[in-house]
């Protein structure tokens, strides 16, 4: 039998605590689709996607009623298109994009991802074609997202692949500059990706993953700000940071349960194999619903304060443990993600300059993933984008871990400055950059930086 | 052997039980199942025994009644019912909870149109701590919903109680509060 706390403690994380199952993500491979004609290859990824995604909405509706939660997004994520589409030149892998696009609003779904490039330690043809067409696609569709990753432990950092990155993310932003550079906003440069991502924009189905998987991204920084909130008005006086690790450990084993259970039974349904739950604190711009906001329940004055990086250390690791206790498959990113224009508790910290930017990428050091929807001054030159992503790719190669750069360039803005994306991207405020608009010579040298050594760890 | 059902009621002190069992024991009956419990002072306890077919349960209960004098309980001894052989795959575990300020014949139109759809309530637990929270003044039934039960029907149902009445009513499957709240599932 349930005991009363039990169920009232569930159903306050739901009704008002902001748990979601923020997305639930068909992973489906396309590597049986290749074709070197173009309108074969189209027709047979629109076919395979609506096929094997027919009912992901209307299942995930049932599901999600079954049990009072909501599952807020469902989303696709396919095999990196460099590969399975690398016969074709740039132009017509946006017309694929297009195809990725046409599939996604077939189904009723928000997002697609695995407009995707592996480019760590190369570029191959399909490589550089898809990083060429990446402006026109992201500018062109309303679904698609891209990611390319440019870095490895194993493999070093490709600095030309880098460069690449800055002038293709600084010409999305200009080809959507009536929208303040929204397609820049669908386009993630990583180190060390995950094959398994269900989150966008940074979701593609790896080359080792089954032919399609369903797997689920659980949010709820609210949950763990209450819980903490709680523990402080209860017992504020005996509360040490072991008790505050304790309690997000705790929480986050009660969310990613609530997650594996339903991502399951979605995946029953569908007839498709389970893949993984990934837990990550994944602000939107609502309140109660903040990864800034557990900052200032733990007593820090704002995200951004000396202190900010211990305590972020403190929760992406409990985090991280509380969803590995609780489930047997966590995957994907599983951390605390900190996104400047997602979390308005964090654009404000911008605001109001607790925050700047090279504080905010110490912080990555010990996040789940990195320089997460930061808006930047439209004179950012690409040099110094790359120059950006390069510093967090370090970060990343260096420590082992996931790393990311999502930055958009924002046309006519300057630091300070708010622009808007809307829905989930939200807004928030210009980030200022030193040297921003100046040239980089060092950045031009490219070539590869060489995997770091693995021992004389210090 | 014969199977009986005792039910015993009375306000709560040390002894009952040690009274009910040790009648039980000394008539050669042995409990096979018993379930008590406390509302405010009050002790409330159902007990499945099996007895001698020679036993009868008039004796038994004149017998419960003279040791259980000085505890001025009600007891009462009837034939048990047959086991139920419904197959438990049939119905589904939910929890329906209703939210909002207590009100005279709440409990009433809720089960009342639960039975309607053939809901069986296999629990339900009330705090009304009064104040603004929603989570402060709520209902909690456990239910077994059968198969033939439209899911869709009785959430429409609910809806128009909870229109009418200002009250927030939700159905989820109980496999959600177990998941979360249990290690071992």
């Amino acid at each position: 039998m349930l005991s009363e706390k039990d169920i009232i403690s569930t159903l306050a994380m739901v009704r008002e605590e902001n748990l979601d199952l923020r997305t639930i993500t068909v992973g489906i491979n396309l590597t049986d689709c290749v074709s070197d004609n173009l309108d074969v290859f189209k027709g047979k990824i629109l076919d395979k996607i609506t096929r094997t995604a027919a009912n992901l909405v209307p299942v995930c509706d049932r599901i999600g009623r079954r049990y009072g939660i909501d599952v807020a997004n469902k989303r696709i994520s396919v095999s990196p298109i460099a590969v399975v589409g690398a016969p074709f030149n740039a132009g017509q892998l946006v017309e694929v994009a297009l195809t990725l696009d046409q599939a996604a609003a077939e189904l009723g779904i928000d997002f697609i991802g695995g407009f995707s490039a592996l480019v760590e330690k190369g570029l191959s043809k399909g490589d550089a074609a898809l990083i060429e067409a990446i402006p026109q696609a992201l500018a062109q569709s309303q679904r698609v997202c891209a990611s390319v990753n440019v870095a490895t432990t194993r493999a070093g950092i490709n600095m030309d692949a880098i460069m690449l990155m800055g002038k293709a993310i600084k010409s999305a932003a200009e080809l959507t500059k009536a929208q303040d550079g929204l397609a820049a906003a669908k386009l993630v440069v990583f180190a060390n990706i995950p094959q398994d991502i269900p989150f966008m924009a940074g979701a593609y189905l790896g080359i080792g993953e089954p032919d399609a998987v369903v797997s689920v991204g659980v949010s709820g920084p609210g949950v763990v700000k209450n819980a903490l909130e709680q523990a402080f008005a209860d017992d504020g006086e005996h509360i040490d940071l072991s008790r505050v690790s304790e309690i997000i450990k705790q929480t986050a084993a009660r969310l990613t349960r609530a997650g594996e259970l339903v991502a399951r039974e979605v995946a029953t349904l569908l007839e498709l194999p389970f893949g993984v739950v990934d837990l990550s604190l994944a602000p939107t711009p609502n309140a109660n619903d903040s990864v800034g906001e557990i900052f200032q329940s733990v007593g820090l004055p704002a995200i951004g304060a000396p202190g900010s990086t211990l305590f972020l250390a403190l929760l992406n690791d409990a985090v991280k443990k509380g969803g590995a206790f609780a489930s047997s498959h966590v995957g994907g990113l599983s951390g605390a993600f900190i996104p400047v224009c997602e979390d308005l508790n964090i654009a404000n910290a911008v605001t109001s300059g607790s925050l700047v930017l090279e504080k905010l990428e110490a912080m990555t050091s010990v996040c789940s993933v990195g320089l997460d929807m930061v808006a930047l001054p439209g004179d950012t030159t690409a040099e110094m984008l790359a120059a950006i992503i390069a510093d967090e790719m370090a970060i990343g190669v260096i420590n082992k871990k996931t790393t990311a750069a999502r930055l958009i360039p924002v046309p006519g803005k300057k630091a300070g400055d708010t622009v808007y994306f809307g829905g989930l991207l939200g807004e928030g405020p210009v980030m200022a950059v030193k040297h921003g608009a100046e040239e980089n010579r060092f950045i031009r040298l490219g070539g590869r930086v060489p995997a770091p050594i693995q021992s004389l760890v210090n | 052997m014969k199977k009986l059902l005792i039910s015993v009621m009375g306000r709560d002190q040390p002894g009952i039980l040690a009274a009910v069992s040790t009648v039980i024991y000394q008539r050669q009956g042995n409990i096979e199942n018993l379930s008590q419990t406390l509302l405010q002072s009050v002790f409330g306890a159902l007990l499945i025994i099996t007895v001698p077919d020679t036993e009868a349960p008039d004796d038994l209960h004149k017998a419960l009644l003279e040791a259980c004098s000085k505890l001025q309980l009600t007891v009462h001894v009837n034939p048990a019912f047959p086991e139920s052989s419904a197959p438990g795959a049939l119905i589904q575990p939910y929890i329906v909870s209703v939210m909002g300020p207590d009100r005279q014949g709440l409990v009433s139109t809720i089960s009342s149109r639960l039975a309607q759809h053939d809901v069986n309530i296999t629990n339900m637990q009330a705090v009304f701590k009064g104040g603004d929270k929603a989570l402060d003044n709520l209902m909690i039934f456990e239910v077994d919903v059968p198969k033939h039960t439209v899911m869709q029907k009785l959430r429409e149902d609910l809806k128009a109680i909870s229109d009418s009445l200002s009250l927030d009513i939700s159905v989820q499957h109980r496999k959600i509060f177990e998941s979360v709240s249990k290690i071992r599932n």
